[in-house]
């Protein structure tokens, strides 16, 4: 395992920037995921750190030596891919043991370490069998096994998990988690899955239109979010256009004055993340711990099972999605019905234009 | 479910009248096949195993294995058919080669115009085969465009003799099926995860073993399918050996023709073909010529053919 630094890394196609100067520094053994949305540019820095596509500009490093031309067959790098990519006319273990041949390792050894691959994989047992008996899951494990039976300097994830259904999924996130720690690998992942992305990685980029938008933990971007696109993008927001009018105070353009922490004077946003806003029916009005109180209307009510999303209007011009958790006895509302909503100017995030 | 039906294992679900409608649909190309097809070549199959009897008809009801044993055996025949399977051979091999990395180009390219490009390659099959050889002939005479260029660049100065040779059969013939090579390859290629070429370099495949190890195994149906397609073409080619190899090439499809021809001495195989009035009255005998006409004794002119050729020979040519 190696560490891993992007310098600048760019794309251009014609005047487009694919990828505009990313640079990033990626520990020995940490698990990196690249989070935004299709078209971003994440899977071209991904493919550039394989050296599928060369960069216009900029360095790829590996280990601290210069991989930047190199081409992907003289990079240590293990891919998984979203089809997997499993050679269909192969074997398991004949798919496991390609990587080992090309290494020109003697047969012997090639065995072993294709053996203990798949038992990494809990897949032993499977070598005989063509991809195409396997399950979609199964499938996923090989591409693993395959990716890590090279043992390479660095694994590269694209987008690994999306052609799995959504339970699995879930089991599968863990596991390569797991097997990441356990092996110290470290591992670029990319992926447009808030959760999975949330789930798995010890550090996050967060990517739009090319470039790097913010890096951070999970609690650094949920709480912290650089802009009002990764405000938007991890987790969800409400957003409440208005103007600051003087810092903490905030004026909505349906003309509710809000309490609100900091922000320049001049257009702005305020997000609003739904789960921190406190709703209550009309009647019990209770709210005087809270910075802001507004009455509302109930407009929408989304059931998801544990949680509830009720949609509030409060001015013609703005509307709030309040997320509860859903309790015995708790508040059930009804659409129409007036409430009350509150929350401390704190939970607001002022995002200047 | 019983236990019964769990024992058998999965039940595989089918569609009522799924049984019926498969068969309406393979039926009439299958009735097509039948008659159109095989029953013309079974037929040719019973002729082959007639006797051949020059001085009588072109063949006698017989069941003898005579004409196979003399194709094979004849070094007339066998002469022809090994030149045959030769160019078949070279014209399949350098389709591959050159059909390949098109074929490859074209099921990868992302680019807008890739239908253009593929037909562009197509094109050249709205070209008969019989035009087309001519249009080589231009190119390949001793004065054609070839010979005329390297000539005036002054890369030589005698012509290279390409014209009614076998580089000129093969050359015409690759130009012909090469179009079916590439696009046998293709559909196949394409189907064919661009990833798996991907997954092979990041395993550290260098593109010649990722090509040995992974694309050709996978595009095997495409060159099997292609390879078959052309070899074919090849050995059934017509026009082309005809034309551009001249009187003395000989390859199967032109000289089972002209076999042919020679057999049933010429006879023309279209009897009651209708002329328009005006041209009729040009070309056309009078009644009073056509009285004159006598029909020709095939039978005594076979019995006497050695009479009449040794008397051509001795106060003729002599």
């Amino acid at each position: 395992m190696a560490r891993l630094d992007l310098e600048k890394l760019s794309k251009r196609y014609g005047d487009f920037f694919a990828v505009r100067d990313v640079s990033l520094q990626i520990a020995d053994g940490e698990f990196l995921v690249l989070l935004g949305p299709s078209g971003c540019g994440k899977t071209t820095t991904l493919r550039m750190v394989a050296g599928f596509i060369e960069p216009s500009d900029g360095a790829v490093r590996l280990g601290g030596s210069d991989v930047t031309v190199l081409p992907p067959w003289k990079r240590n790098a293990g891919m998984v891919f979203q089809s997997y990519a499993l050679f269909p006319h192969l074997s398991v273990a004949q798919n496991v043991a390609f990587g080992l041949e090309m290494r020109k390792l003697p047969r012997a050894d090639i065995e072993r370490r294709v053996e203990e691959a798949l038992a990494l994989v809990r897949l032993t047992g499977f070598g005989g069998r063509l991809p195409r008996q396997l399950s979609g899951g199964q499938q996923q494990r090989v591409a693993l096994a395959r990716a890590l039976a090279i043992r390479p300097d660095v694994l590269l994830l694209d987008e690994p998990l999306s052609n799995l259904d959504a339970k699995l999924r879930q089991e599968v996130r863990v596991e390569i988690r797991e097997l990441q720690r356990q092996l110290g690998l470290t591992t670029v992942m990319v992926t447009h899955d808030q959760e999975e992305a949330l789930t798995m990685a010890d550090r996050l980029v967060v990517m739009n239109e090319g470039a790097v938008r913010q890096v951070g933990s999970q609690r650094d971007l949920y709480e912290r979010p650089a802009d009002r696109f990764v405000a938007g993008f991890v987790g969800r927001s409400t957003f409440l256009d208005g103007a600051v009018e003087a810092p903490g105070r905030f004026r909505t353009d349906g003309g509710l004055a809000l309490a609100c922490a900091g922000g320049m004077p001049g257009r702005a946003a305020l997000a609003l993340r739904p789960e921190r806003v406190e709703i209550a029916p009309s009647a019990n009005t209770n709210m005087s711990g809270l910075d802001n109180s507004l009455p509302g209307t109930v407009e929408f009510v989304s059931y998801l099972g544990a949680l509830i999303d009720i949609h509030v209007r409060l001015s013609p011009q703005d509307r709030l999605v309040v997320q509860i958790a859903n309790r015995d006895g708790g508040f059930a509302p009804d659409v129409g019905q007036p409430v009350q909503v509150g929350w401390p100017a704190a939970a607001g995030l002022v995002f200047n234009e | 479910m019983t236990d019964a039906a769990l024992a058998r294992g999965p039940v595989v679900e089918r569609r009522r009248g799924e049984g019926w409608t498969a068969a309406a649909l393979i039926t009439p190309a299958s009735i097509f096949v039948a008659f159109c097809l095989l029953a013309p070549i079974a037929i040719l199959f019973r002729f082959s195993l007639n006797e051949f009897v020059p001085s009588k008809k072109l063949m006698v009801e017989a069941l003898t294995v005579a004409n196979y044993v003399k194709f094979f055996t004849d070094p007339y025949y066998t002469t022809i058919l090994a030149t045959t399977v030769r160019i078949a051979v070279l014209v399949t091999a350098v389709c591959l080669v050159l059909g390949f990395p098109l074929a490859y180009v074209v099921a990868r390219t992302q680019s807008r115009f890739k239908h253009l490009l593929i037909i562009s390659i197509v094109l050249p099959l709205f070209v008969g085969n019989a035009v087309r050889a001519a249009g080589w002939m231009t190119v390949f005479g001793n004065k054609g465009f070839f010979n005329a260029t390297l000539m005036g660049l002054g890369v030589i100065d005698q012509p290279l003799e390409i014209m009614f040779t076998e580089k000129a059969v093969v050359i015409g013939i690759i130009a012909v099926n090469l179009p079916f090579m590439v696009l046998s390859l293709q559909s196949v290629i394409e189907g064919i995860d661009r990833s798996v070429e991907e997954a092979a370099f990041s395993l550290g495949a260098p593109p010649a073993t990722m090509f040995r190890r992974v694309l050709w195994p996978l595009a095997l149906p495409g060159v099997l399918a292609g390879t078959i397609l052309t070899f074919v073409l090849a050995m059934n080619a017509y026009a082309t050996p005809f034309l551009l190899g001249g009187p003395l090439f000989a390859m199967m499809a032109p000289s089972a023709q002209e076999g042919f021809a020679v057999d049933m001495g010429y006879n023309p195989t279209v009897t009651n073909a209708k002329v328009p009035p005006d041209v009729q009255k040009r070309i056309g005998f009078t009644e009073e010529e056509q009285k004159r006409l006598r029909d020709l004794d095939y039978g005594y002119m076979a019995k006497n053919d050695t009479a009449f050729q040794e008397w051509w020979n001795k106060s003729f040519k002599g």
